[in-house]
């Protein structure tokens, strides 16, 4: 049997408060992820979204969110994501959009450009610190930002967000 | 990592609004944006003012996603017009990093591409254009290095403004080919960006090719920004700064008048 191919996009939900990014769970992106590729794309969209269109991790601290689609028409699905300027919850809208950071074929090769980039916002926030407590455990999070190996898939990134 | 450029962010009088618009910029990735102050006048005798000066918005400027510099914020001077004469190169032009003109007639589209000394030609996003594009006025266009603009935030606040910009926007690439086209935000609050990736693979369904969606953002823009320096020299070469004298108390120094000591540097 051929191996099916897809690609995992790595995108990261922003939102202008915070707080509401803890409301979001996989469905909601789910629903809206569909909806926009319908929306731009019609009945042929909606076809394509039906066929091994997944999310298949979110982080609702930091706002990440893979989502997983087959190769041949990932452009199109991409293409759609920045149609989407909501997201909605159990009755809440919450206004956000999806910022594409990392397109990879495997969840590995994401997870490991994930790690980079949080090593990366983490040196960022070290600039706007302001105590000097927060700056050691910014350091001390940084040093410990390792890809671990699991059997199971199981992804387990090391990082701190204040 | 290529360097991103959003040349259309929209000014608000609101300080904080715009803080926040610039600071979400830095953190998608973009390396510069600049300010865009729209002036229609058609309505009643509208005064060009002067920009706001970008240091006035921060202390120290956010630094850009990917980079350790911090973002670039420029001036942008948008004239909306449907008659020649509205538009008079004065000195008030000058004191913008880019000028842009959003031709409302076929008449004034051509003069633009042809004669105006412009940076950015507006392509229409939230209506019909009302004039078909044609290749004579475009090629002219492309020949002296003014760029067309399509913006993106129409297409995303409604359906219907989205056919209005999709189909305006083939319709422009029938003619140019693809070349000297940018692809800008219209943003007017930070919920309205979108990442530069997310914008270059946009640009398959505005008909830009992988390769020009990319450029559209990267290095067509970084052109746009030179072209809009080099309005303020001559020809390129020559650029003159005004170098600030240091105050000095008392007039124990010799009697020379201010104005003669003023010095003009040359730099080439």
């Amino acid at each position: 049997m051929v191996r099916v191919k897809s690609r995992y996009l790595l995108c990261e939900v922003c939102v202008e408060d915070r707080k509401n990014l803890l409301l979001l769970d996989e469905r909601s992106i789910y629903v809206a992820a569909k909806a926009a590729v319908a929306r731009v794309h019609g009945d042929y969209g909606s076809a394509l979204t039906n066929l091994g269109f997944s999310v298949k991790y979110l982080n609702a601290h930091t706002g990440i969110v893979f989502l997983r689609c087959r190769r041949s028409h990932y452009r199109l699905i991409w293409s759609a994501l920045p149609f989407i300027t909501s997201l909605e919850n159990r009755g809440q809208r919450v206004p956000c959009f999806l910022n594409c950071l990392h397109v990879g074929g495997t969840i590995r090769t994401c997870q490991k450009f994930l790690v980079q980039y949080n090593t990366r916002q983490l040196h960022r926030m070290l600039l706007v610190c302001q105590s000097e407590e927060e700056r050691s455990e910014i350091r001390k999070a940084v040093l410990s930002c390792t890809l671990k190996k699991d059997n199971n898939d199981d992804y387990e990134e090391s990082e701190e967000e204040d | 990592m290529a360097v991103f450029m959003d040349l259309n962010v929209s000014y608000t009088a609101d300080k904080i609004r715009l803080q926040r618009l610039i600071e979400k910029a830095a953190h998608l990735g973009y390396s510069t944006v600049a300010i865009n102050y729209v002036v229609d006048l058609q309505e009643k005798k509208q005064e060009i003012g002067k920009p706001k000066c970008a240091s006035e918005l921060f202390d120290t400027f956010p630094t850009v996603q990917g980079s350790t510099r911090p973002i670039k914020v420029l001036n942008r001077l948008t004239i909306v017009a449907t008659d020649p004469s509205h538009f008079r190169p004065t000195a008030e032009y000058k004191a913008y990093d880019l000028v842009a003109v959003f031709p409302k007639t076929e008449k004034l589209f051509h003069a633009t591409c042809m004669t105006f000394d412009v940076d950015i030609i507006c392509v229409a996003g939230s209506e019909r254009q009302p004039f078909c594009f044609k290749i004579s006025p475009v090629n002219g266009a492309i020949a002296r290095g003014v760029f067309f603009e399509i913006s993106y935030t129409p297409a995303i606040r409604d359906a219907t403004t989205r056919r209005y910009t999709i189909a305006n926007s083939i319709s422009l690439m029938e003619t140019c080919k693809g070349k000297n086209v940018i692809v800008t935000s219209g943003a007017e609050r930070p919920i309205e960006l979108r990442g530069p990736y997310d914008i270059a693979n946009l640009g398959l369904l505005f008909g830009l090719s992988e390769q020009d969606g990319k450029a559209a953002i990267s290095t067509n823009c970084r052109a746009v920004h030179l072209h809009g320096e080099t309005r303020k020299t001559a020809l390129g070469i020559i650029h003159t700064m005004k170098k600030v004298q240091p105050v000095s108390e008392g007039s124990k120094e010799d009697g020379v008048p201010p104005s003669k000591r003023a010095k003009i540097e040359m730099s080439s």
